[in-house]
């Protein structure tokens, strides 16, 4: 690491020795170490024999063959499908069969079925995408030709480690992470996988031995160096290696360097040689363990089955001694009749063979078609998602996507949402929005009555039709600053200059007139676009001169010196000669310092200066200070020569450096100030809004600077004035952060004098454990920000517990500067912590790991690339659709699931729970109180459709009331609808069910006759009775359930009624009876039975029964405990008018916070602009300003 | 965006009702209204239910003779096996204070006979007894073959155990004339059962179609020799057995024997007055401490003199009144709670 940073300081410093590639020394050679790889370009042979991964990817599963072996062995491995197997070969034994054999195997069957379709087409899929990327051609140089080969190419495996790459402008690098041999110059590129989601221009550089190579197709081919570089690791800022060319060594280091993803700039071409492939890459490496989602719910269910199996086992239990009491009071003396089986030679064996009979006969308690039915839930309200045309964002043709179907309930509880900033909340774009010039205010839109207005798309746009170099894309609405360029206002002029000239922006110019800036920040960026559209074009730049077309009329500045931005200085200057031949210094920064480095005589300017920039502030602008000084021409060289000096100082230079700047910059002439805005998206503030009110806690987590964090955290209402206190944690060392955490803490909850803390005593008893945080309720409105030099502290062992309450306490958090790996760890801590469903939301490639992290991870389609989305579980274009997803699809789908289970678990205790009330009378025989096809059929046929459907349409309140009260979203939060509590209420529902359920139809048909004389208390009526009595109480129950009744509601539950009574009379048919009298044995019961008045009298006496009860409960509940809920929704209902469309609120923002400086997180480009070392690729091809060294 | 949208296909999703979750639909909302509404009506409708059966339960007359002890003697010898082939009879005189009017239906009932054993239900054979094969004895273990290995017909345990005690009816006219109460031993068993479910195998000469088969071991006598007096009424089709082979729900049940022929002095039901059963005493309950008794009934629509559905229509009607009444109060009291909520 420090051979890392040395090196780079060299290359900072001395750019024109060009190279840090000097022969290697021996301790180098050990810092690589055992872990090391090694290859020799070009030599296929060799490199095939260590065996590195192939870049091809493959994510499918299966193929044609081994489909149904492999996917049965997956679906076996569940415990259900395991346990239902088990069972179904527990019933092939003749001696403890008690149901007929295809009562599991055919349910079994359909769920397997069914899974196993779902598997295919989503393997199918994979198979597509993985063709589609393997597919993706890549440029090779292969025998001395450039060949494009697709990514499977047996024949070439190409861009397999050793190969040389060849990559072209904007284009991405690839699948593989190559180290850059040769390419005409230094080259930047667009690196989006560092800590900054910000686009910004790394510098890249290729060893000058192989540069030399150049273009020469012959010289690459031939090239046969040899490399010993690490082993793959996910350090992005680290990488040494050692090239072996000719007999020489050359040291790596990360700045040859190319990662996968990044995009190559501002160089036409360049060759790499292949060193990491696939998953090898640091890309890959970083982008943490990708681990299968499970939901809160899955966890739940598991525990639930867990429960009703020891259920299970001790009603076998029971009901096993219930027999072999029963068989020796009775069943011995019964025994003219029914001897006892040859095996059974007690009641004692008896028993031990009834136990297993009713382990199968109540099988049907744990749900074998659970499972199944929630994926078909999951998928279907997962469907919904991609359907919503209010999530689909026209401009980028971009619907909302659910990538994975598993987790819809949990978008029901989000209890805590992490954010990136930029191109999250924030566009990425920035925008040049209004100046102050000399003391006038630029920018803001007045009406004809002389009243402010806001800018809409309707606003009449400055025309910058006298400009032919103006970029088209930029827009600005206030006439009066065109009219003061126009006039020739000499201060308006110099701003502009200024502005076109103190950058390190470069420009391309590939077609005549159409400037293409690649800027290290946006926010340069912008203001050298604003300058360029009023007329100040800066249109080239070479080591020595800057060329800007000034109002039409072209002039070169003669470029003497830069000094660079760095975080301490906070501001960066350039020194031009002009074509005047005078000596102008231009400086632009932050206010707080530049303020300090003014002309005195220009006091009563800054005053007003300052109040427009409080102003910028107030609307939260992003803000600088610009300021000139004219130079003497000899006090410059005096001061040029201090500084060489300076430079080529060995100690202490940095601090000479600075010094020598501090001399120069001063006694400066104030121009004014520029505001730029950091677009937010569209209504990302009453989003945050809507989330606050719902009890959701937002924090940001950027790879951003802290003030650039806190100025957007302001602008979308995370933070506001009203806030009781903000902490800052940016301690060097543990100690001080500890201090600062509990300081905070005991600011926001004041200790109790006498209770001692609750996580304290947690702590000392049990130290190692792991426990919940309770939740804290603090005593204000508080925020936090951390650092990410911080968090390295706070996130270990000692402190995060800290870290993690005090943060929790806070209203909002911001931690900034944090590497990917940090922002997994903070979601990490939150989940280990914390029992909440967490949900990260970003764009970047930096934000992966945490998408990955969190519960459910969304990514936000966006310019930066594709790996935010390809890693998230939900994908939309704007911030303000999490919304949508979490209010409107994430509550819905939690309460349908909710019910779902709750429901679905009471159908089977109802069902099944009829068999052992049934046993007191049957002597506890294992005799099922059903017939053996309605086993078969009752979850799969007759009650699934009824339960699917209000899964997937029911919605207890409109997406508009939803959207409307964010209230309606706390019960999610804390899993109010189905937990244990709720379980065991559907279990003491299911059990008062079957209890009505069996006595009933008992207590009916005992001892009654039909009125023609005929029995019906035989077993087969009796059975029908209970039947039909559990189908209308269970679809009863539902349609009391179901609170949406759509026309499908309707048709599904009323029509699995009539299915029932259909399939019955098939089912008891003469026909069917006839040709399978075994099988089908209820022939004629239908006939009998359905026509007696007693029976419909008795399903209508169990009805009243069962659902009675249940409609009370459901209407005394609220009246007694009102939730937020109830209060909400009794509202609603008396609001019979629709609402009002929500007004638009202007957010106002205090004076009192000053925006920041923000050009980049990092030392600017100074110093390799004045190297030249850039340029050699642009002047060939620039021949009007082409200039000598 | 006019061309794009012409060469790129917009990803807009479909605008179907069922896509963006607006069907039309109707939202159920349990209102006070509503659910005391439907409180009263269930209520009303039970409470008249329950009315209705009672009086009409009450309507029937019922009369059950348990000859279990009464027939001591007989027990006593039933409950060796050995003896199975010793006749025993037995009669037991009563009195019937009213007369029974309508038709008359004699049952016996057993106590503590489980008929609902698993293993018990499941041994017969329906292809055998629907004279599909006779020899077809698969799930009738352990009364499927006899120790020569013979199939039995009809296999089973259910049909080994066949109620097969004779009660006869006599009214005492007086002490001297005892008539013979005129009974059907047809239309006993339901229609389905007596021509589809249960058949012979071929309807001439059922001697020789049984041949190749032996009897039940409990039985006395083939099954093609059932009824002596009606020929038609034997093998698999005889309605005692058909009536016997419908297993009962619980131990408790009574099983259809005859029914009044209306002719002579009964044609307007049973008269008053004295009556004996002259029982032919077969079947042994004692055993397994079960018990038999005959049964008398007439029956209205709604079957027999069964207070339960009744009762229990009564109790919940008034019940459901009730718990509407206090809903209604706790609505009025607590509604207030629910309606406090003001928006921040």
């Amino acid at each position: 690491m420090a051979a890392g940073r040395d090196t780079k300081a060299n290359i900072w410093q001395y750019p024109n020795e060009g190279s840090s590639c000097t022969p290697v020394s021996l301790s180098a050679r050990r810092d690589i170490g055992k872990q090391e790889r090694y290859l020799q370009a070009n030599n296929k042979e060799l490199n095939r024999t260590f065996g590195y991964p192939s870049n091809a990817i493959k994510t499918s599963k299966y193929n044609v063959f081994n489909f149904l072996p492999l996917n049965l062995f997956e679906q076996f491995q569940r415990l259900a499908n395991a346990y239902f197997l088990i069972l179904s070969i527990f019933q092939l034994i003749p001696q403890i069969s008690s149901l007929a054999w295809y009562t599991t195997v055919i349910p079994l069957m359909v769920v397997l079925a069914m899974t196993a379709v779902k598997d295919a087409i989503d393997d199918v899929k994979r198979h597509q995408n993985d063709n589609h990327v393997n597919n993706r051609s890549v440029l090779v140089l292969v025998n001395g030709r450039i060949v494009g080969v697709t990514l499977t190419a047996q024949s070439y495996s190409p861009s397999s480690v050793g190969n040389i790459y060849f990559l072209k402008l904007h284009e991405e690098a690839g699948e593989a992470g190559p180290v850059l041999l040769c390419c005409v110059c230094v080259l930047y590129t667009g690196d989006n996988v560092l800590y900054s989601s910000e686009t910004n221009l790394k510098v890249k550089q290729a060893v000058s031995v192989t540069s030399e190579m150049e273009n020469n197709l012959q010289l690459l081919s031939a090239f046969n160096g040899e490399m010993r570089y690490e082993s793959p690791n996910n350090k992005l800022d680290k990488f040494t290696g050692i090239l072996t060319y000719k007999g020489n060594s050359y040291f790596l280091d990360q700045d040859k360097l190319l990662l996968r993803g990044c995009v190559i700039r501002n160089t036409e071409w360049c060759y790499g040689l292949v060193i990491y492939t696939g998953p090898d890459t640091k890309l890959m490496q970083n982008t943490g363990k990708s681990s299968f989602k499970r939901t809160h719910m899955d966890h739940l269910m598991n525990v639930l089955v867990l429960w009703i199996f020891l259920f299970l086992g001790s009603i076998c239990f029971i009901l096993a001694i219930g027999h072999g009491i029963w068989e020796s009071r009775t069943g011995y003396y019964f025994q003219n009749f029914l001897p006892w089986k040859e095996y059974v030679s007690s009641s004692f064996v008896s028993a031990t063979f009834v136990f297993w009979s009713y382990f199968i006969i109540l099988n049907t308690m744990v749900p074998i078609s659970l499972y199944v039915s929630v994926e078909i839930i999951r998928l279907g309200n997962s469907c919904y998602i991609n359907w919503d045309q209010k999530m689909f964002y026209a401009p980028k043709n971009a619907p909302a996507q659910a990538r994975t179907t598993t987790l819809n309930e949990e978008l029901g509880q989000v209890k805590y949402v992490f954010s990136d900033k930029t191109g999250t909340l924030t566009q990425n774009i920035m925008v040049f929005n209004k100046c102050s010039i000399n003391g006038t205010l630029y920018g803001a839109v007045y009406d004809k009555n002389g009243k402010r207005v806001k800018v809409c798309e309707t606003t009449e746009k400055v025309s910058f039709s006298y400009n032919k170099l103006a970029d088209p894309k930029f827009s600005f609405y206030d006439m009066t600053l065109v009219e003061a360029v126009k006039k020739g206002d000499r201060q308006v002029h110099l701003f502009f200059l200024s502005l076109s000239l103190c950058h390190t922006v470069m420009s391309e110019e590939k077609v005549e007139g159409e400037l293409v800036y690649q800027a290290q920040s946006p926010d340069e960026g912008a203001l050298v676009t604003a300058a360029r559209n009023f007329g100040f074009v800066f249109r080239s730049r070479t080591s020595e001169i800057i060329v800007v077309v000034e109002m039409g009329k072209t002039k070169v500045y003669k470029l003497l010196a830069i000094l660079d931005f760095s975080n301490v200085r906070k501001r960066m200057s350039v020194i031009v000669r002009t074509p005047e031949n005078r000596v102008m210094l231009f400086c632009k920064g932050a206010d707080t310092t530049l303020c300090q480095l003014l002309h005195p005589s220009c006091r009563a300017i800054r005053d007003v200066t300052m109040g427009h920039l409080d102003d910028f502030a107030s609307e939260g602008l992003r803000t600088l200070m610009v300021a000139y000084r004219e130079l003497d021409s000899s006090f410059f060289c005096a001061w040029s020569k201090k500084h060489s000096e300076a430079c080529l100082s060995l100690a202490n230079r940095e601090n000479k450096i600075s010094r020598v700047y501090e001399e120069i910059e001063k006694d400066l002439m104030l121009l004014g100030a520029t505001a730029i805005e950091d677009k937010l998206q569209d209504g990302v503030p009453e989003t945050i809004i809507a989330l606050n009110k719902a009890k959701i806690k937002l924090w940001i987590l950027t790879g951003d600077k802290q003030e650039t964090a806190m100025n957007i955290a302001y602008a979308c209402n995370i933070f506001d004035n009203g806030m009781d206190g903000l902490f800052c944690v940016d301690g060097n060392d543990g100690e001080t952060i500890r201090q600062e955490l509990s300081s905070a803490i005991d600011k926001m909850k004041p200790k109790p004098l006498l209770e001692p803390d609750p996580l304290n005593t947690c702590f000392t008893t049990k130290p190692r454990a792991p426990f919940r945080i309770p939740e804290e309720v603090p005593s204000g409105n508080y925020g936090l920000i951390i650092n990410g030099y911080s968090l390295a502290y706070a996130l270990e062992r000692n402190l995060e517990v800290e870290l993690l309450r005090a943060a929790c306490m806070c209203k909002g958090v911001i931690c900034c500067r944090m590497t990917p790996l940090q922002k997994a760890q903070m979601v990490e801590l939150v989940k280990r912590y914390k029992k909440a469903v967490t949900l990260a939301i970003g764009d970047g490639a930096n934000d992966v790991s945490m998408i990955k992290a969190a519960h459910i991870g969304v990514g936000i389609s966006s310019q930066e690339g594709t790996q935010a989305m390809l890693n998230s579980d939900f994908t939309f274009s704007q911030f303000q659709y999490l919304q949508r997803l979490l209010f409107v699809h994430g509550r819905w789908s939690y309460n349908r699931m909710c019910k779902f289970l709750s429901y679905f678990f009471y159908k089977n205790f109802a069902f099944t729970l009829v068999h052992v009330w049934y046993s007191f009378y049957s002597g506890f025989s294992a005799q099922t109180v059903y017939d053996t096809w309605f086993i078969t059929l009752y979850n799969l046929v007759y009650t699934s459709l009824p339960v699917l459907g209000l899964s997937l349409f029911d919605q207890d309140v409109n997406e508009t009331w939803s959207l409307h009260f964010p209230e309606l979203y706390e019960p999610g939060q804390h899993n109010l609808y189905f937990n244990k509590k709720e379980f065991v209420k559907c279990f003491m529902h299911g059990v008062y069910s079957s209890f009505v359920l069996f006595f009933v139809p008992m207590r009916t048909i005992c001892n009654s006759v039909s009125s023609d004389g005929k029995e019906i208390s035989d077993y087969q009526s009796f059975s029908l009775i209970v039947q039909t009595s559990l189908l209308w109480v269970v679809t009863m129950q539902i349609a009391l359930e179901t609170t949406y009744w759509t026309v499908i509601s309707h048709f599904i539950t009323w029509g699995s009624l009539g299915f029932y009574i259909c399939l019955l009379n098939f089912l008891y048919s003469d026909g069917l009876c006839l040709m399978f009298p075994n099988v089908f044995q209820f022939l004629g019961v239908v006939r009998n039975t359905l026509s007696l008045p007693l029976l419909w009298l008795s399903v209508a006496l169990s009805m009243v029964l069962c659902i009675l009860p249940a409609v009370g409960y459901q209407f005394l509940k609220p009246l007694f405990c009102p939730s937020t809920v109830d209060k909400v929704i009794d509202r609603m209902h008396r609001m019979k008018h629709p609402l009002p469309p929500p007004v638009q609120t202007k957010l106002k923002h205090s004076s009192t916070r000053r925006s920041a400086y923000a050009f980049s997180h990092k030392q600017g480009f100074g110093s390799l602009i004045t190297s030249g070392k850039f340029m050699r690729s642009m002047m060939p091809k620039k021949d009007s300003f082409s200039f000598k060294k | 965006m006019d061309s794009t949208s012409q060469i790129c296909q917009s990803r807009l999703p479909d605008s179907t009702a069922l896509k963006q979750q607006q069907l039309p639909a109707y939202q159920l909302q349990l209102s006070a209204t509503k659910v005391l509404t439907g409180f009263f009506i269930t209520g009303a409708f039970c409470l008249g239910m329950g009315i209705l059966l009672i009086l009409s339960a009450k309507s029937t007359k019922e009369i059950e003779i348990n000859y279990t002890d009464t027939c001591a003697n007989c027990a006593k010898l039933r409950e060796n096996a050995i003896n199975f082939d010793k006749e025993c009879t037995c009669s037991i005189s009563f009195y019937l204070p009213e007369t029974m009017q309508g038709n008359v239906y004699m049952y016996y009932k057993l106590y503590g006979f489980y008929q609902n054993l698993y293993p018990y239900i499941l041994s017969r054979s329906n292809s055998q007894l629907m004279g599909r094969d006779i020899k077809d004895v698969g799930n009738c273990a352990p009364f499927s073959k006899s120790h020569n290995g013979t199939p039995i017909a009809p296999c089973g345990a259910i049909a080994n155990s066949i109620f097969n005690d004779t009660i006869i009816l006599s009214y005492n006219l007086n002490s001297s004339i005892h008539i013979k109460v005129p009974m059907l031993s047809s239309g006993i068993a339901w229609w389905t059962d007596k021509n589809i479910k249960f058949q012979n195998p071929s309807l001439n000469n059922l001697p020789s179609t049984f041949a190749g088969t032996t009897k039940p071991p409990y039985w006395p006598k083939p099954v093609y020799k059932l009824d002596e007096e009606d020929s038609v009424n034997n093998g698999f089709i005889n309605e005692d057995f058909i009536v016997w082979m419908r297993t009962a729900a619980f131990p408790t049940f009574k099983k259809l024997y005859r029914r009044l022929n209306r002719i002579q002095y009964f044609t307007e039901g049973l008269p008053a007055g004295n009556y004996s059963f002259n029982i032919t005493y077969n079947f042994p309950v004692t055993r397994f401490r079960g018990e038999k008794s005959v049964v008398l009934s007439t029956l209205t629509w709604s079957g027999g003199s069964s207070l339960f559905l009744g009762v229990t229509y009564t109790v919940t009607g008034a019940v459901t009144w009730l718990a509407s009444f206090s809903m209604m109060a706790i609505h009025l009291m607590l509604n207030g709670r629910k309606t406090v909520y003001s928006q921040q």
